[in-house]
């Protein structure tokens, strides 16, 4: 009888693949992910509503838990062990610069370069913008519906902010990720397009408005929504805000097999940080790519499956035919 | 090992067909895609222009683990002279339009492993996997440009192999 079956040796991987999803800030309520329903998902197209950040380099993840033991007797000797602390901490490299990769690896708010209004004073996270403009209904993700003296404002290949108004509102603002706590009350009205992650390209303009080569983060645009264009991005060193987001990685064996490390709630805990990577790996004085260093500390969520404090899920799915 | 390695040239064979159909020969009466392996071909002074040729070379075996895993070097030579309607002037256009064959038809990096000996072929329990292929400069010989890529293809050893 033929054999069914083999002994796999340790997976054997090429890169990781990250991927990312919008903890609720205001609810406090991160992303789950369940590695017995979604576990087998295609890589290049992930469960809603984790976003892919593609390869990532020099993947590395360690526990700063620490347990002590419980002494008892004389001499005193270990009866058993409690755990003191639970701590975890991830680092990574991006491999590319995105709206999302770029403020995942700093420590603070992430913002949108609005284009500037001509005669503006100069700011060092961008000047007074140009007006924003009001979407018409029948806008979807991928579309945005416009009269066409607006639409005129926007050149293909350029890329937009779509959020609401900022109105003076405190605490987290931005859709539909939290972008920034705000403390007390400002005075610009842009800001919530500032500091919001619902951004795109635009792939071309027509007289009725803008099609895009990407669906926005938040879907459709929802009322009271307005658009704007953005030259760039910026973020800074400092600030009191963190980035925190639920994060997968999955390492895909060569049998098939897949590791997948959860991690519930991952802050930034450093500031931003490059690395330079020579092309030539034999020649140091060849161009160098530039990735973004990313350092998170995994905070704790409760299992409802027994009340536990965890703040990663490890899950493994053997390869087809491989002994367990 | 030849079951990976009949698999390798099958994964290759089948992409090529698919990235370019035109891609053909005229081997022993007949019509194939432009890959062959030469180790399983009649001897022949010089590999055929326009054409991707697999030669096996190294080989190492790593026995430490619970299922023995082997490594083979594969080096894929490729040559061409351009074509005879533009004199040969194209022969750069045409050795880069092989570099960009080559590297589509390397991925995805893995492909099942089959035992080619059986009709139809079986297919086994474990996959093929291989690393991106290194590719060394271009040889210039008179009005002929020759590039070889070599990749390592590695395969778990089933019971029975």
């Amino acid at each position: 009888m033929a054999t069914t079956w083999y002994s796999a040796p340790a997976p054997v991987a090429r890169r990781v693949r990250g991927y990312f999803a919008p903890v609720n800030r205001a609810a406090q309520t991160p992303v789950l992910f369940d590695p017995s329903e979604q576990g087998g998902f295609s890589l290049d197209a992930p469960p809603t509503p984790w976003m892919s950040l593609g390869w990532i380099q020099d993947f590395s993840r360690k526990s700063t838990s620490k347990t002590t033991a419980v002494l008892t007797g004389i001499p005193a000797a270990a009866t058993e062990q409690v755990r003191e602390t639970l701590e975890a901490q991830v680092s990574l490299e991006f491999l590319n610069w995105t709206k999302l990769t770029m403020a995942l690896a700093t420590g603070s708010q992430h913002m949108n370069l609005l284009a500037p209004a001509s005669g503006t004073t100069p700011s060092a996270d961008g000047a007074q913008a140009v007006s924003a403009v009001t979407p018409q209904s029948g806008s979807t993700a991928t579309s945005i519906v416009l009269a066409s003296s607006d639409a005129a404002k926007f050149l293909p290949g350029s890329i937009i902010a779509a959020d609401v108004d900022y109105t003076g509102q405190t605490g987290y603002v931005g859709s539909p990720v939290a972008g920034a706590y705000v403390r007390q009350a400002l005075t610009d009205v842009d800001y919530v397009r500032r500091v919001t992650f619902n951004v795109a390209l635009v792939a071309s303009v027509s007289s009725t408005g803008l099609t895009l080569a990407e669906p926005l983060p938040g879907g459709a645009l929802q009322p009271g929504m307005k658009v704007q264009a953005v030259s760039g991005f910026v973020d800074r060193e400092g600030g009191s805000f963190y980035q925190e987001w639920s994060a997968l990685f999955v390492v895909e064996g060569s049998q098939g097999e897949r590791v997948i490390f959860n991690y519930p709630r991952l802050q930034s805990m450093t500031g931003a940080e490059e690395m330079a990577m020579p092309l030539n790996s034999k020649n140091q004085d060849w161009p160098s790519r530039v990735l973004l260093k990313a350092q998170f500390l995994a905070l704790p969520v409760t299992d409802p499956l027994d009340g536990e404090r965890v703040v990663c899920y490890r899950s493994f799915l053997p390869a087809a035919n491989a002994l367990v | 090992m030849q079951n990976a390695k009949d698999s390798f040239y099958m994964a290759l064979r089948t992409r090529l067909v698919a990235i370019n159909p035109e891609r053909t020969m005229l081997l022993r009466g007949a019509v194939r895609p432009g890959i062959l392996v030469e180790e399983a071909e009649a001897p022949m002074s010089q590999p055929p222009s326009d054409v991707f040729v697999l030669r096996w070379l190294g080989l190492g075996i790593d026995t430490d683990i619970s299922t023995s895993m082997a490594a083979e070097q594969c080096e894929i030579v490729y040559q061409t002279c351009g074509s005879q309607s533009f004199g040969g002037l194209d022969r750069g256009r045409a050795l880069s339009e092989m570099d960009e064959e080559l590297t589509a038809m390397i991925e995805p990096y893995w492909t099942p492993k089959l035992n080619y000996a059986a009709t139809p072929p079986g297919t086994m329990l474990t996959k093929v996997f291989w690393e991106e292929p290194s590719f060394a400069p271009i040889q210039i010989q008179r009005d002929r440009l020759l590039r070889t890529a070599s990749v390592i293809v590695y395969s778990y050893q089933e019971q029975g192999e």
